[in-house]
């Protein structure tokens, strides 16, 4: 199989308001797909729908083989999805280690992963015993992804990484987001196109709840006038 | 000898409370010129007072630390916790003196019927979140408080009046044997307060923590939280059950009071003074509140309400992380307790 996931025509509702309009795309195994399209367009809803925390009314979800539209959250996350989300989601008051040790799907995955995740991230290896609060955003951003490398997951739904970030630790953010696509496949969605091009193969566009556009990173970078009209940047 | 003096060290704070109330009766016996073994016959007049009033403070202090590890540590605002207090309370009378059951028999009746209780909150908790959950349980202990005070009811629970004339076991009777009664219900206490902060720092509470944070967060990573909600609320409620349980057997009126809004409110009350959700606040703040209330009595009657009502408000604006809370803070900023303050009440912190 090589697509791990697979979004079918998927209507969602948030309340009674009609969010996702007919979504449809597919993300190849091992890839990195960059979510795209202006602010409200509906990527969040998006990633929140394949994870169930919005109620997809109509469609399918496909992953890995298996329907989950309608399955609990807690269902589908641990059929092997991660998700980062956006505002740097994570515990306030856990302290780092909490926060890393709650993501355990298996006991003893922390121990499994540990050289790994602080390879990866050196700071929070310092700051183990610091509460969530007491770090700066960007290591905030880094604890809220290592969460989501501690169980295994082959697919991660990470949201709007650089929001809020200095440059320097977006560049660092791109250098791990590339690294953890070696093991596992991303969906990733982000308002800063630079960084979206930097790493995703495919993209997908969302406008107004729709799907609109969907292919090749480097076909759409060609494409300048696809850019203006539904990214507003060129 | 390690797990021990881990144990000695992890709890220190508690036990220097223990035994500093332990001793307490004694040394206020000594003050009133009675001798411990006057103290030990019950027989000391200060000290079998304050004896009492420090049964009431317990009692408070184990409903109070309930209510917290609900609302503080797992984000479940219950206006309906009172039930868990006053089923206990009148099941403990009921079977005492209606039934005539054997003290055991009582214990395990009123153990099942908090499980069955909690089951039941349960059974709403996938379904409604934040306010409406506060809203539908103080429904269901509404349903309770009528039930209550029912005249159809008289005969069992004695109504408007309350129950009466509950007759207690002699070895804990809390006229002939105060100071068993006094170390007991402190036992209680100390117990439930280790308990509970191994629990909160067990996994299992570690993710009632996450839960109170962002439920939304904890189910991405694979929990279900309903069950962990199901799990903090059957402690919780066996916990204000023992606390139900002691009152029944040291009041000799079971009021109706116990089952209404005010006595929910008054957990909150002493949990706000104390501070949410540090546990250790639940017990700060029933001495505040139990003493506040008594001191403000007798001195000015009635109208102490009043004062101590104005008292809460002051103490929820000017000191919104509690007691506790306050004392761990590194930086007082009084608008962010109030913003911390309202998102747990709002259920969604």
């Amino acid at each position: 199989m090589n697509n791990i996931l697979e979004v079918q025509n998927i209507h969602s509702f948030i309340n009674q308001y009609h969010i996702l309009q007919n979504v449809d795309f597919v993300v190849p195994r091992g890839s990195i797909t960059a979510l795209l399209g202006r602010n409200g367009a509906g990527k969040t809803t998006t990633l929140k729908s394949i994870l169930g925390l919005t109620s997809v009314r109509q469609g399918k979800v496909v992953f890995d083989g298996q329907e989950v539209q309608g399955m609990q959250p807690f269902e589908i996350a641990a059929l092997g999805i991660g998700f980062v989300p956006e505002h740097r989601a994570i515990f306030r008051d856990l302290s780092v280690e909490e926060n890393l040790k709650i993501a355990e799907r298996n006991k003893g995955e922390l121990d499994e992963k540990r050289e790994f995740i602080f390879n990866l991230f050196p700071d929070l290896k310092r700051f183990l015993h610091l509460r969530g609060t007491e770090l700066s955003g960007g290591q905030q951003q880094m604890l809220a992804i290592a969460r989501a490398l501690v169980a295994d997951n082959h697919l991660l739904l990470i949201d709007e990484p650089s929001e809020g970030l200095a440059p320097v630790i977006i560049e660092n953010m791109i250098d791990v987001i590339g690294q953890l696509s070696k093991q596992s496949t991303v969906i990733l969605v982000e308002q800063n196109f630079l960084v979206a091009s930097k790493l995703a193969e495919y993209f997908v566009i969302i406008e107004e709840g729709k799907s609109v556009e969907t292919g090749l990173m480097k076909d759409l970078e060609a494409d300048k006038a696809m850019i203006q009209r539904y990214l507003g940047a060129a | 000898m390690t797990t021990n003096s881990n144990f000695l060290t992890r709890n220190r704070g508690i036990l220097i409370f223990f035994v500093v109330m332990l001793l307490a009766p004694f040394l206020i016996g000594l003050l009133e010129g009675s001798s411990p073994a006057v103290v030990l016959a019950n027989e000391g007049g200060l000290s079998k007072f304050l004896e009492g009033l420090g049964i009431e403070i317990f009692i408070l202090a184990i409903f109070a630390l309930s209510f917290d590890l609900l609302f503080g540590i797992t984000g479940l605002l219950s206006f309906g916790h009172a039930m868990f207090f006053a089923v206990a309370a009148y099941l403990t009378g009921i079977a005492l003196k209606t039934l005539q059951l054997p003290f055991w028999q009582v214990t395990l009746l009123v153990l099942l019927a908090a499980i069955v209780q909690a089951l039941l909150f349960s059974i709403v908790l996938p379904r409604v979140k934040g306010i409406t959950f506060t809203l539908v349980s103080l429904g269901l202990a509404s349903v309770f408080h009528i039930i209550v005070m029912s005249s159809d009811m008289i005969n069992l629970t004695g109504a408007d009046v309350g129950l009466q004339g509950v007759p207690t076991p002699a070895f804990i009777n809390p006229a002939s044997e105060r100071f068993r009664f006094y170390v007991i219900a402190l036992i209680f206490l100390v117990a439930t307060y280790i308990f509970y902060r191994r629990f909160v720092a067990s996994p299992t509470g570690r993710v009632c923590v996450a839960i109170r944070e962002n439920e939304d967060r904890a189910k991405m990573l694979g929990y279900s939280t309903t069950t962990f909600k199901v799990v903090a609320m059957i402690i919780s409620s066996i916990t204000a059950s023992i606390a139900g349980m002691l009152h029944a057997l040291y009041q000799p009126i079971i009021s109706p009071t116990v089952a209404d809004l005010g006595f929910t409110v008054t957990a909150l009350l002493i949990v706000l003074i104390g501070g949410v959700g540090t546990l250790s606040g639940a017990i700060v703040g029933a001495f505040g509140f139990r003493l506040l209330d008594f001191t403000l009595r007798r001195f000015l009657g009635e109208s102490a309400s009043f004062v101590t009502g104005s008292v809460y408000v002051i103490f929820v604006l000017f000191v919104p992380y509690g007691i506790i809370g306050t004392l761990r803070l590194e930086k007082l900023s009084t608008r962010a307790g109030w913003k911390e303050l309202f998102s747990r009440i709002r259920g969604n912190a």
